[in-house]
């Protein structure tokens, strides 16, 4: 599409457009989704404490996400007068476009990326990374007590998960000896493929060495989104509404739409790090016939309904216990495993890289 | 002093007693209804049944079998106790079951003892009887079918009030109780048959349907309708006085209140000062408490030491006191308490003192009346000479002749009569025990007459030992206070008239002659919209009687107490605090911030206010020419129920003068 | 630490067990009904919106006795009373004050005639607190509006009074 836009509007221009008209095609369609998993995810819990969930807006509810929009846009921004407005009104603006940042290396199909960049995993890190500022920001300039505690939870809490995702993270890139997340899911292809005819398991995830890490990813990335049972930013019964306590109206809203941005994000990532991506799960030649981002987004939709299976079981935790879980279990378990891994692939001298 | 046994209890009773009485001594509860103390034993309700040994095999109406030596009574025994069960039942037999919509309800004394002493269910299935209602004119409302026939109202009416009116006609099941010919009772006493029901049968007709007793706060007072400060209890609801009701004092109301005490209450919302008022052109306009005082001020300077202050006759001693003190500090001296002109000599207050008591006058032999419609200027007085007249005492009186509701021998309505007595009269207080003169407010005013009451103490031999029967009846509740506070003026207020005073005070006083004072710049501070607002330049809306704590000395002397039981309306306040800030405006600020610094100062400056009880005043009589000439003595009220602003503004009262002094028929209306 | 509370803590057999029972939860029916459209059915005895109610030929029937004012333990009502025309013994006011009254149901115990009773009504949330301190006219309305499921009622709960 690049080339038959430029071939209209010249090299330099026609990419510049044609690249404009692919951000859209991601972030539109994105925005989308977050407003319909938001009416997932209600429906989700609801079902599982045996209630309706929302089904009065539009059939069976699918448009309450968007009623739920127009009010919050309807309703007036407060901002509180001793807040420092510029930063007040600049963080949830961060954690919005953070959110949607990191879906820029995200392959939805071979080929099919926005930018194949090499270092993508790095970019993803050092984005998700950026997310923290968001809610530091926002803790600090709503000068107010529980907001602030609540950026320094939500600060300590990301951070400590980064790490233990880092080294899950190395793990991968060993295997897969690649940042270059195209080459990530492609590595994962046809595991076992020998032994059991042909039919091998596209995934990371069916590598013995390399599950536990899957699991542990998916933990850090519920702490990551700081998603129950890690949800202590927001913890209501000790921080009313976390760093989200002073906003109101649309400043809500994009903290709102960059959480569930982020959740879909490392959806995906889980997905493309461990689960073969965009791949279909068997390495069985008709299942190529359906296009691999149909496999991508039913990867998602599944990661992401355990995202909210998650919720609707677990109670939270609390916070000296996900301390603990971070930095006692997993970093020591996934440093640990950056040393199987790493020792495994020394001594069979098992990929390209070696 | 025989010697009973009460439930195992033994006492001494004193001889004379009642089984039921010597119950109460020993602190045993008998359940009564047409018993009651002050009226006589009629034993026809049956409900005070006990057991008595030695004595027939059955109950006994306790409150009409005497005490006996060695008796035995018992007050919870299986006999009494179905007794009562039964006298019970037969009372409610006839007794509708309409609590709900009854005035009494939650104050009677049928609700309290059918849940002591009643059964708790109804045996009964027949059709229970009705009575028509009975007119008993405009303060008693009746629901004859709740009577249970006790009688307490027939007996108060003859015994106590002196109107034998009311009666039963018919016998048995068909008793009903009714006045004579169903006119109005005309008795000033008759809202007390309101109290003595001990059923919903006689409620309060200007209060029907108003409250609920647990709703009302209760608030001790002391009536200003007459100067006999009628010990009161005042119910209010909110910002509302509804009711007022005796409260027991032996020594001053027994248990008993006029119906003016009673009922004028509903005119303390009618027709009141709310808000300060200036006279531009003429005409009365409402202003601020700030412009009204500046208007004052305005005059004051003008004034110099030109001050005079006229009481009311329902201020209470810190009033007077406080505007006592205000007038002193502009310089002025003109104090006046007897507002209508009338005057008369008060180097002495103890010969212008009620000095044999209010209770002490029932215990006089021969009593003779001056110049006074006791029936009207003090109706509980009167009762008190009722009393006295049972016992055997005799009433001569000299003024115009009226119904006193008892016998009274007329003399003549002659001023000069009393220095003429006639011998054998002058014989019959020469030999009685404890003779009394009363002297009313319209024999003061005449000229000489006050030195001839005073005279006729030797010749009809007044003073004996331990018994003063001088007495001196006021109509105002603010009269000995204020006479106590200075507020006498030689030559009354017809003399302050002639001073022409620039600055006039007019505290609540309604009934002065005002077109004297046409030269003064009239300031009125009081609460009612009356004859005092109407003359005055500057209205500043001051607190009645319920609406202020206050002291108040009534015609014996006694000191006593009221407290406030609401807020006055508007931007009305309290008359001491509109003194003392109007006393800042006029830069002479007066010494005291707090009620009970005005009451500091009142007691420093009048000692004997102090002390609640009687003030002695000990005795002394100034001498005064006594020679009254031959002229008829005026009644000093014309109307009872209309004596005052407050009374003017109800509409009870009103009605009740129409109706009952007037002979307007709102018997139709009624219904 | 036995070996099989290991092999039990490493492979999170909890959590995998509490996931499982959650998961069977999210396909059974649904415990809550549809509310604005379906409705559970009410006691007789439902304690709901007050209401002041009328005899047949249209009289109303409090006749303030002021007992329900007395026994109110949040002191929601207000009664004021004089004579009507007739003699007979009204209210001039009947206050009550939704958001204090805490629907005991103390008031239509206590009423000697059935006047004031909690219809069946709990459906009535207002914009403005003002709009929740009813007068007698409100509740007269009111009465007048349930008096058919309030008398239903009433004779529904009778024998088990």
């Amino acid at each position: 599409m690049t080339s038959f836009i430029q071939s209209y509007l010249g090299t330099g221009f026609g990419w510049f457009v044609a690249h404009l008209v692919y951000i859209l095609l991601i972030a539109l369609p994105l925005m989308l989704a977050v407003a319909m998993i938001i009416y997932a995810d209600r429906k989700i819990w609801a079902a599982m404490a045996l209630r309706r969930g929302p089904n009065v807006v539009g059939p069976l509810g699918l448009l309450q996400s968007f009623a739920d929009g127009l009010k919050v846009f309807l309703q007036e921004t407060i901002i509180p007068s001793a807040a420092n407005k510029g930063l007040f009104l600049l963080a949830p603006i961060i954690t919005f476009t953070v959110a949607l940042m990191a879906w820029a290396v995200i392959p939805f199909d071979a080929g099919l990326v926005l930018a194949d960049i090499n270092v993508g995993l790095l970019y993803i890190l050092a984005i998700s990374s950026l997310g923290v500022y968001g809610v530091i920001i926002s803790g600090w300039a709503s000068n107010s007590k529980y907001p602030f505690f609540s950026a320094m939870r939500a600060s300590a809490q990301m951070i400590s998960y980064e790490v233990s995702i880092g080294f899950v993270l190395i793990s991968v890139i060993l295997w897969s000896g690649s940042f270059n997340l195209s080459t990530i899911v492609m590595t994962q292809k046809g595991y076992y493929g020998d032994w059991l005819g042909g039919l091998g398991l596209n995934g990371h995830a069916f590598n013995p060495l390399l599950f536990p890490m899957a699991i542990v990813f998916f933990i850090s990335a519920l702490a990551e989104t700081a998603r129950a049972p890690f949800d202590l930013t927001e913890a209501e019964s000790e921080l009313v509404a976390g760093y989200q306590t002073e906003y109101s109206s649309m400043s809500f809203a994009l903290f709102w739409l960059g959480e569930y941005a982020n959740v879909i994000l490392m959806c995906a990532l889980n997905a493309i790090l461990f689960w073969g991506g965009y791949l279909p799960p068997i390495d069985w030649a008709p299942l190529y016939y359906v296009p691999g981002i149909i496999w991508l987004f039913a990867k998602i939709l599944f990661f992401f309904f355990v995202f909210s299976w998650v919720k609707a079981t677990v109670p939270r935790y609390r916070y000296d216990q996900l301390m603990r879980l971070g930095w006692k279990i997993f970093l020591p378990l996934s440093l640990f495993f950056v040393f199987l891994v790493s020792g495994f692939l020394m001594l069979t001298r098992y990929g390209a890289a070696g | 002093m025989p010697k009973v046994k009460v439930d195992g209890i033994e006492i001494e009773v004193p001889a004379g007693a009642t089984v039921l009485q010597a119950c109460e001594m020993a602190g045993k509860e008998i359940p009564r209804f047409c018993y009651h103390e002050r009226l006589s034993i009629a034993g026809n309700c049956r409900m005070c049944l006990v057991e008595v040994k030695p004595g027939p095999p059955k109950p006994q109406a306790s409150c009409a079998l005497p005490a006996a030596d060695n008796q035995e009574i018992f007050t919870a025994s299986e006999m009494v106790k179905k007794a009562r069960e039964g006298v019970m039942e037969f009372l409610l037999i006839n007794h509708p079951l309409d609590c709900p919509i009854c005035d009494q309800g939650g104050e009677c004394d049928l609700q309290d003892q059918s849940v002591a002493y009643g059964r708790g269910h109804s045996r009964y299935d027949e059709n229970k009887r009705a009575v028509t209602e009975k007119y008993m004119g405009p303060i008693v409302k009746t629901v004859m079918t709740r009577c249970i026939q006790c009688t307490r109202c027939v007996r108060f009416a003859e015994e106590v009030a002196g109107v034998p009116e009311i009666g039963a006609i018919y016998r048995g099941e068909n008793m009903q109780i009714t006045t004579y010919l169903e006119h109005a009772a005309k008795s000033e006493l008759s809202g007390n048959v309101v109290d003595l029901c001990p059923v919903g049968a006689l409620t309060s007709k200007p209060y029907a349907f108003e409250a609920r007793s647990w709703e009302l706060k209760k608030t001790l007072a002391i009536d200003v309708m007459d100067a006999v400060g009628t010990n009161i209890r005042v119910d209010s609801r909110g910002r509302q006085v509804l009711r007022v009701l005796p409260r027991i004092n032996d020594d001053v109301n027994e248990e008993w209140a006029s119906d003016k005490t009673r009922h004028a209450v509903d005119g303390l919302v009618r027709k009141r000062l709310d808000k300060p008022y200036i006279r531009k052109g003429g005409k009365l306009v409402a202003v601020t408490w700030g412009e009204a005082f500046e208007a004052i001020a305005k005059a004051a300077k003008g004034a110099g030491n030109s001050v005079a202050a006229i009481a009311g006759d329902q201020l209470d001693c810190e009033t007077m006191f406080a505007a006592r003190e205000l007038v002193h500090s502009l310089g002025g001296s003109m104090l006046e308490g007897r507002q209508g002109g009338l005057f008369y000599d008060t180097s002495s207050l103890s010969a212008v003192n009620f000095n044999s008591t209010i209770a002490g006058i029932e215990t006089a032999d021969a009593i003779l009346l001056v110049g006074t419609n006791l029936r009207w200027e003090a109706p509980l007085i009167n009762t008190r000479v009722r009393k006295a007249i049972k016992k055997g005492a005799k009433v001569f009186a000299i003024g115009p002749e009226i119904d006193q509701s008892y016998k009274v021998t007329w003399l003549g309505n002659d001023a000069s009569l009393l220095t003429k007595l006639p011998a054998e009269i002058v014989d019959q207080f020469k030999s009685a025990h404890r003779p009394a003169l009363i002297m009313g407010g319209g024999a003061l005013g005449l000229e000489g007459a006050q030195g001839a009451g005073l005279a006729a103490i030797e010749t009809l031999g007044l003073i004996r030992d331990g018994w003063n029967g001088f007495n001196v009846l006021h109509m105002a509740a603010a009269r000995m206070g204020g006479l106590m506070l200075g507020y006498a003026t030689d030559g009354g207020v017809k003399a302050i008239a002639e001073a022409s005073p620039k600055l006039l005070f007019l505290m609540g006083a309604d009934d002065v002659p005002f077109d004297l004072f046409g030269e003064s710049f009239k300031v009125y501070v009081g609460h009612h919209g009356d004859k005092g607002a109407h003359a005055a330049d500057v209205i500043l809306p001051g607190a009645a009687y319920t609406e202020k704590a206050g002291t108040y000395v009534n015609t014996e002397g006694r000191v006593q107490r009221g407290d406030k039981a609401v807020f006055a309306p508007g931007d009305a306040r309290e008359d001491w605090t509109i003194l003392r800030a109007l006393s800042d405006v006029l830069g002479k600020t007066l010494p005291f911030d707090s009620f009970e610094g005005l009451r500091t100062a009142m007691y420093a400056a009048v000692p004997a206010l102090a002390q609640e009880g009687l003030v002695d005043y000990g005795w002394t009589a100034p001498k005064l020419a006594g020679k009254p000439k031959a002229v008829e003595i005026p009644s000093p009220i014309k109307d009872f129920y209309l004596t005052n602003a407050i009374c003017r503004a109800s509409p009870t009262m009103q009605r009740c003068s129409a109706e009952l002094l007037h002979g307007e028929d709102f018997a139709e209306a009624a219904e | 630490m036995s070996l099989a509370h290991i092999i039990k803590s490493y492979t999170l057999w909890e959590f995998v067990k509490a996931h499982w029972l959650t998961l069977k939860y999210f396909f059974k029916p649904k415990a809550t009904i549809n509310y604005p459209y379906e409705k559970n059915p009410i006691s007789p005895r439902f304690r709901g919106e007050h209401a002041l109610r009328r005899y047949p030929n249209g009289e109303e029937r409090c006749i303030a006795c002021k007992l329900c004012e007395a026994i109110c333990p949040a002191q929601a009502i207000t009664i004021e009373a004089q004579p009507r025309d007739d003699g007979s013994r009204r209210t001039t006011r009947y206050d009550i004050d939704m958001v204090k009254c805490i629907y005991c149901g103390f008031c239509q115990e206590a009423c000697p005639v059935d006047a004031i009773v909690e219809g069946p009504n709990f459906e009535f949330a207002t914009e403005t607190r003002e709009e929740l301190i009813y007068d007698k006219s409100k509740l007269l309305a009111n009465g007048d509006k349930w008096e058919r499921a309030i008398a239903a009622n009433l004779a529904a709960d009778a024998p088990y009074r």
